[in-house]
């Protein structure tokens, strides 16, 4: 492996995938190790179908995943394990487990691997600070359930459990769509303190372009089942491509409710 | 479309021919994955006895309260239906052998789908719909191993028993309805049960359950893993697996005489 593929974590190649209509044909896309990347792009255009193939949650009709240059797809049919291990994922929904409590739901996202190596006192310390680490009182929380949360909470909670196995990789799903602005700034402030503190690569999905822009390294856009666009935040600020412009102002928005025929 | 003379209703009927085969082939793989997490002992105990306490323990009133009815049901119409044209003691062989060959494990299934079945495909479909079975992937877990072999084994170990239990309680309250609108005795009863009983019989009512009990959860967990479209979709998924369950249920009874007494 050479050194330049080393510092690839996630390399999308040819990702294509139809449901009853195509929803992405064709995408490649690259995020560097130790990178903040940030994915914009409309409604329904497949930003969660393209996280979900990276842990083969959906199954590309073409196209493959490498994960620290391992092949998802056509590798060794361990690396999809490894994958699981090695990266956490933050539903858009926050998809709690009903029937767990919260110290349960958090305990999950470590694998039973590492839960049989641990010993049940380390983990009992992994979900606490596990909890900690997303500004939730772990003591307030441990044995409630997830009805019993508010929104906010619930993304925390959802958080914490795809941290807790101190994973290289965090895919998230649009973490802070749905929240009030306060909340909104506390969850991208945890993402950024996260993303520091643990060193992770994030790959974050999200429709706020502003706290994309201003947080992350790269970022890029998928429209109509291709990128639109891939670069810096200053060339994604000062670019011409209608499209890309109606996601930083809102005027070109309304403009660009024409080019992509949204009624 | 493969055969292009399919139009209207032999289109309608080759999708469903289609459909069927599909549900087929994915509950074989499920039914082939089961057996795998099985042997590889993948499976919590501890899920596993909470199941049969959900599943199994917690049906048990309701399994009796119907089989005791259809006990009282059999008897009194058997009664009717043979007006003095037999000897009375005939009734301890209609009861027994109703219940224990038919009524009891098919009347136990049916309770069944409707107690346990369909709360499987709706618990799973709610997970699935709320993306649960895709977290439990990322986390590495297999939605197989952690959902539903403990619901499957929970439910093979306890349909056979609930049916036993079902059989007895059903012949019991037959017994006790002739004695009191037929006037016939426990002994003559009995007497009249052991002329056309074979212990063979028992044997399979308690086969017919072992196979309720996999093809309903099986069926239900199918159900609940494909479900799609939000909450409106748990509903119409819900409503087809138990629409599925019986028709199975019905369709294995329908070959066990075949298969089994000849
Ligand atoms: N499991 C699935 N089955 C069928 N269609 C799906 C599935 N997942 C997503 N889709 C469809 O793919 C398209 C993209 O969905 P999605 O990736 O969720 O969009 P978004 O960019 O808003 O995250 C949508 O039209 C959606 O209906
Ligand atoms: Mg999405």
């Amino acid at each position: 492996m050479s050194e330049l593929t080393k510092k690839i974590a996630i390399q999308y190649q040819g990702i294509a995938k139809a449901f009853d209509t195509p929803v992405l044909s064709g995408i490649d896309l690259s995020v560097n190790s130790g990178e903040m990347f940030a994915l914009f792009g409309p409604s329904g255009t497949g930003k969660s179908v393209l996280l979900k193939t990276t842990l083969s949650l959906i199954v590309p009709d073409r196209g493959d995943v490498l994960i620290n240059g391992e092949s998802v797809y056509f590798g060794n049919p361990d690396t999809l394990n490894t994958v699981r291990d090695i990266i956490g994922y933050v539903f858009q929904y926050a998809a709690l487990f009903d029937s767990l409590s919260v110290a349960e739901n958090v305990e999950m996202g470590l694998s039973e691997r590492a839960i049989k190596e641990m010993g049940l006192e380390a983990v009992q310390e992994r979900i606490w600070e596990s909890l900690d680490l997303v500004n939730l009182d772990p003591g307030e929380v441990w044995g409630k359930f997830p009805a019993e949360l508010s929104g906010g909470m619930k993304k925390r909670v959802g958080i914490a459990r795809a941290i807790a196995g101190r994973p290289e990789i965090l895919l998230w799903d649009e973490p802070t769509t749905g929240l009030d602005p306060v909340n909104t700034a506390a969850i991208e402030r945890l993402i950024k303190q996260l993303s520091e503190e643990l060193h992770v690569t994030s790959l974050l999905v999200t429709h706020d372009v502003e706290g994309g822009l201003e947080m992350c390294d790269r970022v890029a856009m998928l429209e109509g089942g291709k990128l639109r666009f891939c670069g810096s935040p200053e060339g994604f600020r000062n670019s011409e491509d209608a499209v890309v412009k109606a996601f930083t102002d809102r005027r070109a928005a309304n403009a660009a409710l024409d080019i992509l025929d949204i009624r | 479309m493969k055969f292009s003379f399919a139009r209207g209703p032999s289109l309608a009927l080759a999708q469903k021919v289609n459909l069927l085969a599909e549900h087929a082939g994915q509950i074989g793989l499920l039914f082939f994955d089961l057996s795998l997490a099985s042997i590889r002992l993948r499976v919590s105990s501890k899920a596993i006895f909470r199941q049969v306490y959900l599943i199994g323990i917690q049906s048990v009133p309701i399994v009796l309260l119907a089989a005791g009815l259809v006990g009282i049901v059999t008897s009194q119409q058997g009664g009717y239906q043979m007006q003095s044209s037999l000897p009375v003691y005939i009734m301890g062989s209609i009861v027994v052998e109703s219940v224990i060959l038919e009524m009891g494990p098919v009347l136990t299934a049916i309770v069944m789908i409707g107690r346990v079945g369909a709360r499987i495909t709706a618990e799973l479909g709610t997970m699935k719909v709320s993306e649960q079975i895709d977290a439990l992937y990322s986390v590495g877990r297999d939605p197989v191993e952690v959902l539903a072999a403990p619901r499957v084994l929970a439910m093979m170990i306890s349909m056979p028993l609930l049916v036993a239990l079902a059989n007895m309680v059903g012949i019991l309250t037959g017994m006790v309805s002739a004695q009191y609108t037929l006037g016939l005795g426990a002994e003559r009863f009995f007497y009249g049960a052991r002329l056309f009983w074979h212990s063979y019989d028992m044997f399979y009512s308690l086969l017919k359950a072992f196979f309720f009990g996999i093809a309903i959860p099986l069926i239900a967990v199918h159900m609940g893993l494909r479900t799609r479209g939000g909450a409106e979709g748990v509903g119409r998924t819900t409503t087809e697996s138990v629409v599925l369950m019986i028709l199975t249920i019905l369709v294995i009874d329908a070959m066990f005489p075949p298969l089994f007494l000849q």
